[in-house]
């Protein structure tokens, strides 16, 4: 099935560009490593067949598109497509010059999740695809079934695409995923359930791998700042040196900065080299802004963004 | 905690807050000696950085007082700070900050005594908890 | 030749506790990074994969302090840091990492003989252990030396099953292999059974390289501005290549004031793909994205070489495996167009 969204996906990107409808497509090429996709920017209709469509077409192209001239039709998930309609909202990007290419997704597979689950590396895994609604894992010497809650990514899990319409063109049909929210809330529950004191050590530990290489920043589609506050020096904010305060403190304000427009893609998390979890971070995000101001960034490209709007009466309960 | 005084960090609005600070002063109101105001134009410009930076430092606690909500000078930069200190709040109370940490509160250029009333109530509620450890090592 | 059982494996590391800090690959801080030995954990005597953050963090730490200061009367009194290092033995050093020890070595005693590295590195004992099991996408073996290459390391073990192989390489080794009980004489059949281990590890590197090609190229597309473009379009610009990079070794400098007046001085990990690398108050060089990215290959590929005689880069993979859009400099490297020599290569040439 895979195979004909492919096909279909190639035909239409062919067909933007030799009509010259879109001056690029940015889409997903195959990566140089075991179950890697790469990011991949053609203006040639020559290039449209090296466009792919796997589970493991995890990147959020939206962070390239500010940089990008002309218009651009790009592939995107549905969460990829709420981070370009969040970019829209904050006028980093016209709508018109977007040309949204919506695909089907079961859900990214968590490469860290199977290596954890079966002890094997990536380069050390045969073949990894979904049979029916399980995913099939095969390597020298045997294979094992695991169930889409066991190895999809958390932010995967919960994938709530119902309401999104700003596709330009969708390539077969995008449906809602099996998890549901609980399921991608696991990890925030057990989170809750721990004393403040106890958070605050789990924190101090993870961020004390933190080596300040900023790809959660700059995978971040919508952390899109020319000059971010990292770079402040009078006043410093936060030290350039990956001290566990300072790092802690960076993550805390980046999320808080990108709160209304983060869409809990996943990347940050699975850009960290050091295996943070900010997942657990993004997610209670998106739940907070929800519960608080019933917005979903995103959603609806006339809406002004989270921090723009406001309600005579909100919040009230949390001001003294 | 005996003896303890919280050092409180207060980012208050020039045009209200402060001005609110000022009259409790003239008035010869008494209100605890705990907090240190830094002006700010608006309560609008209180970034969340700022607070945490506060905590990072040393602060035990951090105020920021504004406007009551439709009465800000610029119109609507108040609106900003309940949204923006609204999420700073739950945010980093799930990350692990006591929640009497950060607070929020509206008070106008005529409201001395209510200046004096939140300053005693906050201080009060972070003599409760222990000191600002949180950024030691 | 040695030999030492691995069920022995565990008394000689505590034997070297006694007067090394002894290091290990673990992954118990939860990324895989060399760590002080907890005195129990042996897993890494079986399952030896590169870690993720590499060895350089114990010369050149991802922050170090230099020194602390004070105000004094008028003045700055420093506070100079501990200028000796406590002894460290890093166990389980992949032959790559340590080339890339040997290649940051050049830069650090180069005109100025930095003695926050330097006091660090002499103080080290390198143990390492011949990779068995390369990534797919290492590429060692195009860069003049391979998995088992034993030529930077002090001692080097070889897995043949339930022992280790032992190589004394350097008389250091031999010092501190000196007394260790359960380090016996290896056989020849011991011995046959490494080398197999080691071609078996060198005939695994599959990707490749052609570094001759490389070089006669790479002086020619410097200006191949269209190629650079497109080589760069998916860089985001983040420091995961650089900082886990072994052979990377740019620092920023900081100093950390106290409200006091006193503070301290320290260095840390900077990288060149960061877009204010190169910013300074007149101009940025660098502030597009191709010309950090070219940088980066010209660094290792064709400057280190210039300045060092030797490529600044030993294939060990990390940057292609982490890296959050599969940037892969093998490809890079590997599709270098013909290119056209400029102007000045060309009255060079016929001069």
């Amino acid at each position: 099935m895979t195979r004909e969204i492919e096909q279909k996906l190639r035909a239409e990107a062919r067909n933007l560009l030799e009509k010259g409808k879109v001056d690029r497509v940015i889409g997903y090429g195959a990566g140089s490593l075991r179950f890697a996709t790469t990011p991949l920017i053609i203006s040639d209709k020559g290039d449209a067949d090296r466009l792919v469509v796997n589970p493991f077409i995890h990147n959020n192209l939206s962070v390239f598109l500010p940089d990008l001239c002309g218009k651009v039709a790009i592939v995107a998930k549905v969460c990829d497509a709420r981070s370009i309609i969040s970019l829209v909202q904050n006028k980093q990007i016209a709508r018109e010059d977007v040309f949204i290419i919506g695909v089907p997704c079961s859900g990214i597979i968590d490469l860290a999740k199977v290596q954890k689950l079966t002890g094997l590396d990536r380069d050390e895994i045969g073949d990894m695809s979904w049979k029916g609604d399980k995913v099939a894992v095969t390597f020298a010497g045997g294979s094992k079934e695991f169930s889409a809650g066991e190895v999809l990514a958390d932010s995967c899990l919960g994938c709530d695409c119902s309401g999104f319409q700003e596709f330009d063109l969708v390539i077969g049909e995008i449906k809602p995923l099996a998890g549901g929210k609980d399921l991608s809330r696991n990890k925030i529950q057990e989170m809750e359930a721990m004393s403040p004191a106890q958070r605050w050590e789990f924190w101090k530990n993870e961020f004390s791998r933190c080596i300040r290489c900023y790809a959660c920043r700059q995978i971040c589609p919508v952390c899109f700042c020319e000059r971010c506050f990292v770079e402040e020096t009078e006043p410093l904010w936060v030290s350039p040196l990956p001290k566990w305060q300072d790092n802690l403190i960076f993550q805390a304000v980046r999320m808080m900065h990108v709160a209304g427009r983060c869409t809990d893609c996943g990347e940050c998390e699975r850009a960290c080299p050091a295996n943070i979890p900010l997942g657990i971070l993004t997610g209670k995000m998106e739940d907070i802004v929800e519960e608080l101001f019933q917005y979903r960034a995103g959603m609806d490209k006339d809406a002004p963004p989270l921090m723009a709007a406001y309600q005579p009466e909100e919040a009230e309960n949390l001001m003294r | 905690m005996d003896n303890f005084e919280p050092k409180i960090v207060a980012f208050c609005c020039n045009w209200c807050s402060y001005a609110g600070a000022d009259l409790a002063g003239t008035s010869r109101m008494q209100y605890p000696p705990n907090i240190r105001i830094i002006r700010v134009m608006c309560s609008g410009r209180v970034n969340p950085s700022f607070v945490l930076k506060a905590l990072s430092v040393g602060a035990d606690g951090v105020l920021v007082l504004g406007c009551h909500p439709g009465d800000c000078h610029y119109l609507t930069g108040n609106y900003r700070t309940r949204r923006r200190m609204a999420i700073t709040k739950k945010f980093l109370e799930y990350m692990g900050v006591e929640p009497e940490r950060i607070q929020v509160s509206w008070c106008s250029a005529s409201e001395g005594s209510r200046f004096a009333e939140v300053v005693s109530a906050v201080t009060d509620d972070l003599k409760q908890i222990s000191p600002n450890r949180l950024f030691n090592d | 030749m040695k030999k030492i059982k691995k069920q022995n494996a565990a008394r000689l590391l505590e034997k070297w506790q006694k007067e090394f800090t002894v290091f290990v690959p673990s992954k118990a801080s939860g990324v895989a990074q060399m760590a002080v030995w907890d005195g129990q954990d042996l897993a890494f005597l079986e399952h030896n994969r590169n870690t993720v953050i590499p060895p350089k963090a114990n010369f050149l730490p991802s922050i170090q302090k230099m020194f602390g200061f004070r105000k004094e009367e008028g003045g700055y009194v420093l506070e100079p840091t501990d200028e000796d290092p406590p002894k460290q033995l890093l166990f389980g050093i992949h032959p790559c990492d340590a080339r890339a020890i040997a290649i940051i070595d050049m830069v650090f005693k180069d005109a100025y003989e930095d003695r926050y590295y330097l006091s660090r590195r002499q103080n080290t004992v390198l143990v390492g252990t011949a990779c068995t099991s390369p990534y797919d996408n290492c590429f060692c073996t195009s860069l003049g030396f391979g998995p088992a290459d034993a030529t930077d390391v002090d001692i080097m073990l070889t897995d043949i099953g339930d022992s280790f192989l032992i190589e004394e390489i350097t008389d250091r080794g031999k010092e501190v292999l000196a007394g260790a009980k359960d380090v016996m004489a290896a056989t020849a059949a011991d011995e046959k059974k490494a080398r197999a281990v080691k071609e078996s590890a060198k005939a695994r590197v599959s990707t490749k390289i052609d570094t001759d090609e490389i070089g006669k190229r790479l002086p020619l597309v410097f200006d191949d501005r269209k190629f650079w473009e497109e080589i760069s379009a998916k860089c985001v610009s983040c420091g995961i290549c650089t900082f886990l990079c072994p052979t990377c070794y740019c620092f920023d400098i900081n100093d950390e004031m106290l409200r006091d007046g006193s503070g301290a001085r320290y260095r840390n990990w900077d990288c060149c793909s960061f877009a204010v690398y190169t910013k300074m108050p007149a101009e940025n060089p660098r502030e597009d994205k191709w010309r950090r990215v070219r940088q980066k290959v010209y660094h290792k590929y064709a400057f280190y070489p210039e300045l060092f005689g030797i490529i600044g880069c030993t294939g060990c993979g990390r940057c292609i495996r982490q890296c959050p859009v599969n940037w892969d400099i093998t490809q890079t490297l590997n599709s270098l167009p013909a290119g056209t020599p400029t102007k000045k290569q060309e009255t060079q040439k016929s001069s």
